[in-house]
């Protein structure tokens, strides 16, 4: 249960390996009698994104156990394996960010409105705003993503159960190692500020930073012509 | 005809919200239909009036039984016993008896208390240094079963003690029976005292429990936080008085915007007027004395929208240094509190659960807000446990539940006993999930 704090009890963290969903959970408001389950490929809450059943299972004895206040869903591809053909990558990366986070979100709701009360947490990104040549396949998962969490926003409302979305951009993590800084880049610290922020903010959605939801409208606003030349860069 | 209706409740405290049904029963035979023929969910939980302040009566994704339909009073004038429904409060059962120059002998903070509410907390008052909690007065209770069965038990019966203070976890209460106490007039004779700080408030109230039936202090903790505050002493008086005469509280408070009121400065100067304010001496209707936060109806609306919190607490006598610590602690975070309340307990019942015993109790109101104020309490509960104290569940929404077997040591019997009255878990609460208690 969520204490008198609105502090929550029983945490599960999907994609427990995530630099970001670690540090969303590790600064939450401290709570002495907190318990965080961390599901991932290995260990007592194993799971393969990827596995229609895994997922099933995980999520029927997460909720079997307990009820479960807060669930952050941290799994994420960007599609980058050079040992990978593109298509394949495009493939796995579908399978994770969207097939898996999609079908986790749907049974995770399914269980939240039982117990009537919690949070989930999806992680989006700022690359689904508007396709450019250099990430629209990851863009595009994560755009599915998204288009679904707010969705499923809607139809939670009236049950006790709520969803927000975090929109990073560009942090530095594991994920991101070896690629260029792009513009408005955060530490995965940063970004997991802003992920606590998510869950207590009224908003539906909560960029990192938060600048970059102003960026998004510019984007979103460029004429083709100009928008083409600037991402082409 | 029963209606069911599907919103969101919250305890007094407003501090969090939690979606259930709750069914307005009209009859016993549907209660007991209810419970046989209905699916179990997320279970059930008999409610009255959510005068606790967490999270005691909410039952998210669950059903609330609301027995407010069970309001019959019938009084013995000659015995002086009572046997009342679940649904009728204090202040009804008070009105009722005086009309036979008769009342309750414990009755607490605010009149708004179903009998089942009082019997599910173990309520106290102000005389509790004399008569104990609620459940010292009565004599029977009749309570419907998991199974559907109804049962009367008496203070002879575990069922009965694991009853009271049992959360409403070992059924609903349908109907008491309890011992009334003859009063000469419908009012109180009253005594106020200026104290200075705690030192003199301790000595004040612990010297007053051989003269006075009722004793209470207010506290004022901000500004300086060294206690001073206004000790309230009282007796059943011989001179009646004019006294309102209705079953709604005073004035509405409404909630403005959301906003919180209570701030250092607010409390401070809130604080300042009550303890200059002019002291009372003399008789003052009982209603009015024994429920003095009944004179502002939803008054929990000044705390705005994110609600607050109460943690009342008793430590025994002898180790009131850790209210040193505690102000101290208060202090340092701003934290100002304008309903402190101080007590001396007397002894406890045996109910394993029923939180009053020897020692001293105080009640403090916080905002929610108050930045540090979680990870404070989280500290001082574990300081609390060491020293052998314990805080009241009635009003809590945050501790700790590896806290709650040092707290109340009695709670594996207590899980014994309501085992055996609720095999399968049909009663349930949102309090309940969070501690762990069943």
């Amino acid at each position: 249960m969520l204490n008198g704090f609105k502090n929550p009890g029983r945490i599960a963290l999907i994609g427990g390996s995530s630099e970001i969903g670690m540090a969303i959970v590790t600064q939450l408001p401290e709570n002495k009698s907190r318990q965080v389950i961390l599901v991932d490929r290995i260990g007592e809450y194993a799971l393969d994104v990827t596995d229609k059943a895994g997922r099933e299972r995980v999520v029927a004895r997460l909720f079997d156990e307990g009820d479960v206040d807060l669930v952050v869903i941290a799994v994420g591809l960007l599609g980058n394996n050079t040992e990978l053909s593109m298509a394949d990558n495009l493939v796995a990366a579908m399978e994770v960010n969207y097939v898996g986070t999609v079908h986790l979100l749907e049974l995770i709701a399914e269980r939240m409105k039982k117990q009537a009360h919690g949070q989930i947490l999806a992680i989006s990104s700022f690359a689904q705003v508007r396709p450019r040549p250099d990430n629209f396949r990851y863009g595009s998962t994560k755009a599915g993503l998204d288009f679904y969490a707010r969705g499923l926003a809607l139809a939670l409302d009236g049950t006790g159960v709520s969803l927000k979305i975090l929109r990073p951009g560009f942090v530095r993590s594991k994920m991101t190692a070896g690629m260029d800084n792009a513009p408005f880049a955060i530490t995965v610290q940063e970004c997991g500020s802003y992920g606590v922020r998510a869950l207590t903010s009224r908003r539906l959605v909560t960029w990192a930073p938060s600048l970059l939801k102003y960026v998004a409208f510019v984007f979103k606003s460029l004429p083709p012509m100009i928008f083409r030349k600037i991402s082409s860069r | 005809m029963s209606t069911t209706s599907s919103s969101e409740f919250s305890g007094w405290g407003k501090n969090f919200q939690s979606r259930s049904e709750r069914v307005a029963l009209s009859s016993i035979d549907e209660l007991q239909g209810l419970l046989t023929k209905a699916g179990r969910g997320r279970g059930f939980l008999p409610i009255g009036l959510h005068r606790s302040y967490g999270d005691s009566a909410l039952n998210s994704g669950g059903t609330l039984i609301d027995l407010s339909a069970l309001n019959t009073i019938s009084i013995d004038a000659s015995t002086g016993v009572a046997v009342v429904g679940a649904g009728v409060t204090i202040t009804q059962l008070e009105r009722a008896a005086l009309m036979h120059s008769l009342f309750p002998p414990v009755v607490p903070g605010t009149g708004f208390v179903t009998m089942g509410g009082a019997i599910a907390a173990d309520i106290h008052g102000k005389s509790h240094h004399r008569t104990g909690t609620f459940s010292a007065c009565v004599r029977r209770i009749k309570l419907l079963l998991a199974s559907g069965a109804i049962a009367d038990y008496t203070p002879e019966d575990a069922e009965f003690w694991a009853t009271v203070g049992g959360l409403g976890l070992t059924g609903a209460v349908l109907e008491v029976e309890l011992q009334l106490k003859s009063v000469k007039s419908n009012s109180a004779d009253v005594t106020e005292r200026r104290v200075k700080n705690l030192a003199e408030m301790i000595d004040v109230l612990g010297g007053a429990d051989a003269d006075f039936e009722h004793t209470v202090a207010w506290i004022d903790l901000s500004g300086d936080y060294r206690g001073r505050g206004v000790v309230s002493l009282g007796n059943y008086g011989a001179t009646s008085v004019k006294s309102k005469d209705s079953n709604s509280a005073g004035p509405k408070l409404p909630s403005i915007a959301g906003k919180n009121f209570i701030t250092p400065l607010s409390v401070r100067a809130f604080n300042e007027i009550w303890f200059r304010k002019p002291l009372k001496n003399g008789p003052v209707a009982l209603g009015k004395y024994m429920h003095p936060l009944d004179g502002i109806n939803e008054w929990n609306n000044i705390y705005g929208r994110d609600g607050f919190l109460q943690y009342q607490f008793v430590i025994d006598i002898g180790k009131e240094e850790i209210f040193e610590r505690l102000f101290a602690g208060l202090r340092s975070l701003k934290a100002a509190s304008f309903l402190g309340v101080l007590k001396k307990f007397g002894e406890q019942s045996q109910a394993p659960m029923s939180f009053p015993r020897r020692g001293w109790t105080l009640t403090l109101d916080y905002s929610t807000k108050v930045p540090g104020l979680e990870k404070f309490l989280q500290e001082f509960d574990e300081e609390l446990v060491a020293a052998g104290g314990r805080i009241y569940l009635i009003k809590d929404s945050r501790v700790s539940p590896s806290l709650i077997p040092a707290m109340y040591p009695e709670l594996n019997k207590w899980r014994e006993i309501r085992r055996t009255m609720d095999p399968t878990g049909l009663w349930q609460s949102d309090q309940a999930r969070r501690l762990h208690l069943c």
